[in-house]
């Protein structure tokens, strides 16, 4: 089981550049896909999910371009897009039945489904109550049950815990750490303690272009040594802004704990132990640094 | 003032992102093919043998009724969709939340209709100044003859159009297809009024004057006194519409539309009636409260939950509330080597989906009109039951193609094996069951009577519909063009048994299978490409 993308580009009619030679191999676990905002995460996943296709370079699912042959991945695909829509008037069963049908499952193995998934994301009490009636939360249950439907090899989650209560997304968290293994498992997202609860790899990507593939350790130790702790008064806040890289600000009695990412510890500060939202806000910082020399923050002026 | 800057801002917002859409080219070139059509003779008004020489009074006349005629109807389609696209975008509820009144709403949203309504106007009047520069008769151009027809009848009668979207898409009833093809019937009832004047004899009174919310009978009325000055053999005979000219074998002088107080005055009184529409519109608008968002669902049924997550809702299951007897691990697989194209399951699948959303009441009347058939004699059953059994389901065949965009259901559906060829087919033959299923009483009857022809022709109509809705599903996104379309050939060629346009076969002098068949055909084909070019450049 192996998804190669190699050197995938997408250009938008409007000239938008939404990726660029973006590549990365794939082998099963879950992969947290991590990047600000406009990053292109939801277009990579979207060309991943035969959804839309790229402009220049391919995508082989077991060494398979699925641009020319989309079929051969989407019978073993899950997909689950950031924005997506249910039928009002059906219930989760009939819902859940008709893509089934759609995604070609026989009756009887559909039916047995669709009771272990309901089961699973817990809608099984409500499972014959029109979908219109749903709250957010639920509905995004009933988008992760059609997603696993056919029980599939690829399972790709575009920003899967927004509108989920923080309970139901430790649900959530759970749930995808659980279905690892025997399949891939891509996590695309922005809300980073998702991917540290979850992921085996991570990717990094910022403006259409991979900023770092890696574990979370290698992340993490890219980071080991550069992350301080800084106690400074509330009127000197702002001016520290403007000299470091400030991944957390904490107010407490003595003043304002600052959490600073740099090569050089500011005076009086303490080394601390990095966590995920420190290196990936240090590697932002270094591709940021790399494209546009001068604006670097991660140390002093 | 700050209340006017607001509407005019409030206006300007929703015109600019209407004409920034490439459907608002599409509407402009509409307007340009009615251009055309006068030009080529396509659209005809004639006064028995007589046509009007073509000078500026003429053609603006001509070009005036033809706005207030075929904009009132096509325009309504156009431009019913400004509440649900702020429901859509979610815009309304930014703005439900700001101080604005209902009536101030409504009123802004009527005139951004009719601001869109108004170009198309502008653009038919600026077609009578190409028409009359490029071949007219009379060279010299007369401005107020050639404009005035379309911007003070066009423009009055367009307002009353636009209001009337206004207040369709307020009331819950009206909002979707219901509306849409209820509209037809009020235009047909409208124009008939309006008409009114011309079938009968003389000159307009007053009261026919401000009932004609056309302009027809003004204009013609006064066109009809003129010729009869001139031929005082011409009759009353009068037409305007879709025809040949050729049968207008002689030409009189029109001066043009004398404007009477009486007749502006009504023109006046209809945009006065616009308004009044608009307000009343405001008295049922929701200001887009989601609890009376009239979705279509089942209000009988309670609510699971109203905000976005159940955290704290008693007795509602959260995600995590109690813990779920399952795990992932307990989870039988499925076997993806044996996995086979099940198709009739999924045409099943489908037309449950296409008949989930209709009441009861619904159901009684389709077995109802399906008993009738079986009841009534043949003759009785093909020509006057079908044209009924088979209107009454134009809302089921009007959600064909549309669906995956309206509910934003594409990326899951589209992200299956197969998914275009295998659910449009499916989608298509789930039309046809329906088509089948509410004419089946027809077709019992033709079976045993052993008309062979007749069977081909019913068989060729129950193909032929969802193969039309499905291709203007597709291809359009949107529901209303085939509700529209639809209504209005069911009522020019079944209901009428006319000769090409009766797709329904509903006599045998009126049936014509083999074109429609072909028809169908290319439909369908047209649907798959549609869809097919549309997801590989998505």
């Amino acid at each position: 089981m192996r998804l190669e993308i190699e050197k995938v580009s997408k250009r938008y009619r409007r000239g938008v550049l939404a990726l660029e030679t973006f590549s990365l191999e794939l082998k099963p676990g879950v992969l947290g896909l991590l990047g600000p905002n406009g990053a292109g995460k939801t277009t990579l996943m979207s060309i991943l999910a035969t959804i839309t296709k790229a402009t220049d370079g391919r995508v082989l699912w077991n060494g398979a371009d699925i641009a020319r042959n989309p079929d051969v991945l989407r019978s073993v695909l899950g997909y689950l897009p950031q924005d997506f829509g249910v039928y009002p008037n059906l219930s989760a069963v009939e819902f859940l039945e008709y893509l089934a049908a759609v995604k070609g499952l026989d009756a009887a193995t559909a039916a047995r489904r669709i009771d272990e998934l309901l089961e699973l994301v817990n809608l099984t009490e409500v499972r014959k109550r029109p979908l219109g009636g749903y709250s957010g939360g639920m509905k995004q249950r009933v988008g992760i049950a059609q997603a696993l439907l056919n029980d599939p090899q690829l399972l790709i989650v575009d920003e899967p815990t927004a509108g989920l209560d923080p309970e139901e997304r430790v649900r959530f968290r759970n749930l995808l750490s659980d279905l690892s293994g025997e399949r891939i498992v891509i996590l695309s997202t922005h809300i980073v303690s998702d991917v540290e609860a979850t992921a085996t790899d991570i990717a990094l990507i910022a403006k259409g272009s991979l900023v770092a593939h890696a574990t979370p350790e290698a992340l993490l130790l890219q980071v080991e040594g550069k992350v301080w702790e800084w106690v400074v008064s509330s009127a000197d806040l702002n001016a520290a802004k403007q000299q470091f890289l400030i991944s957390s600000t904490t107010r407490r009695s003595d003043g304002v704990h600052v959490r600073v990412l740099g090569d050089e510890a500011p005076a009086n500060a303490k080394p601390v132990t990095p966590n995920l939202e420190d290196a990936y806000l240090y590697c932002l910082s270094e591709h940021r640094s790399a494209a546009q020399p001068g604006t670097r923050r991660g140390v002093k002026a | 003032m700050s209340r006017s800057r607001a509407l005019y801002h409030m206006v300007r917002a929703d015109f600019l992102e209407r004409v920034r859409r490439y459907s608002f080219l599409l509407t402009l070139a509409f307007s340009v093919y009615l251009g055309y059509a006068v030009n080529s003779g396509q659209v005809t008004l004639r006064l028995g043998a007589y046509r009007g020489v073509d000078n500026s009074a003429w053609l603006g006349s001509v070009i005036g009724l033809v706005a207030t005629v075929w904009l009132t109807l096509v325009g309504f389609y156009v431009v019913k969709n400004s509440i649900q696209r702020d429901r859509q975008t979610r815009v309304g509820q930014v703005l439900a939340a700001t101080p604005m009144s209902k009536s101030f709403y409504a009123l802004g949203k009527a005139l951004s209709n009719f601001a869109v309504l108004a170009a198309m106007v502008l653009v038919l009047a600026l077609a009578a100044l190409v028409i009359q520069l490029s071949h007219g008769a009379d060279s010299h151009i007369d401005l107020f003859a050639l404009l005035a027809p379309a911007l003070i009848l066009g423009l009055s009668a367009v307002a009353v159009t636009a209001a009337l979207a206004v207040l369709f898409e307020s009331l819950p009833a009206l909002r979707g297809g219901v509306g849409n093809i209820f509209y037809f019937f009020l235009w047909t009832f409208l124009l008939t009024e309006s008409v009114g004047g011309v079938i009968g004899s003389g000159a307009a009174s007053s009261l026919q004057t401000f009932k004609d919310y056309s302009g027809i009978t003004s204009v013609m009325g006064q066109m009809r006194a003129q010729l009869q000055q001139f031929d005082p053999q011409y009759g009353d005979g009068a037409s305007f519409g879709f025809g040949n000219a050729s049968t207008s074998t002689k030409t009189f002088l029109w001066t043009g539309v004398k404007w009477s107080s009486t007749l502006v005055f009504s023109r006046g009184l209809w945009l006065g009636i616009a308004v009044g529409v608009a307000l009343l519109a405001a008295l049922f608008f929701d200001r887009f409260d989601p609890a009376r968002d009239g979705l279509g669902i089942r209000r009988k049924q309670r609510p699971v939950a109203s905000s976005k997550s159940l955290g704290g809702s008693p007795g509602l299951p959260s995600f995590d509330a109690q813990p779920a007897q399952r795990s992932v691990a307990h989870l039988v697989p499925v076997s993806h080597t044996g996995s086979r194209t099940r198709f009739f399951a999924l045409v099943l699948a489908e037309l449950r989906l296409m008949l989930r959303s209709h009441a009861w009441w619904w159901y009684v009347v389709a077995a109802g009109l399906i008993i009738a058939c079986l009841a009534s004699p043949l003759d009785v059953a093909r020509s006057g039951i079908l044209v009924a059994a088979w209107l009454w389901p134009a809302l089921i065949w009007s959600q064909m193609g549309t669906r995956e965009a309206q509910f934003s259901t594409g990326p899951l559906i589209f992200s299956a094996p197969h998914a275009v060829r295998r659910q449009l087919l499916a989608c298509y033959s789930a039309g046809v069951l329906v088509a089948a299923l509410t004419g089946g009483g027809v077709a019992l009857h033709l079976l045993f009577a052993r008309d062979i022809a007749g069977l081909g022709a019913w068989a060729t109509g129950a193909l032929f519909i969802p193969a039309l809705a499905l291709a203007l599903g597709v291809t359009t996104g949107s529901r209303k063009f085939f509700e529209a379309l639809y209504t209005a050939w069911w009522y020019v060629g079944p209901l009428h048994h006319i000769p090409r346009a009766d797709f329904m076969g509903t006599t045998a002098a009126s049936s014509t299978p083999v074109g429609y068949l072909a028809a169908a055909l290319l439909l369908v084909l047209l649907a798959y490409a549609w869809r097919t070019v549309r997801l590989a450049n998505a």
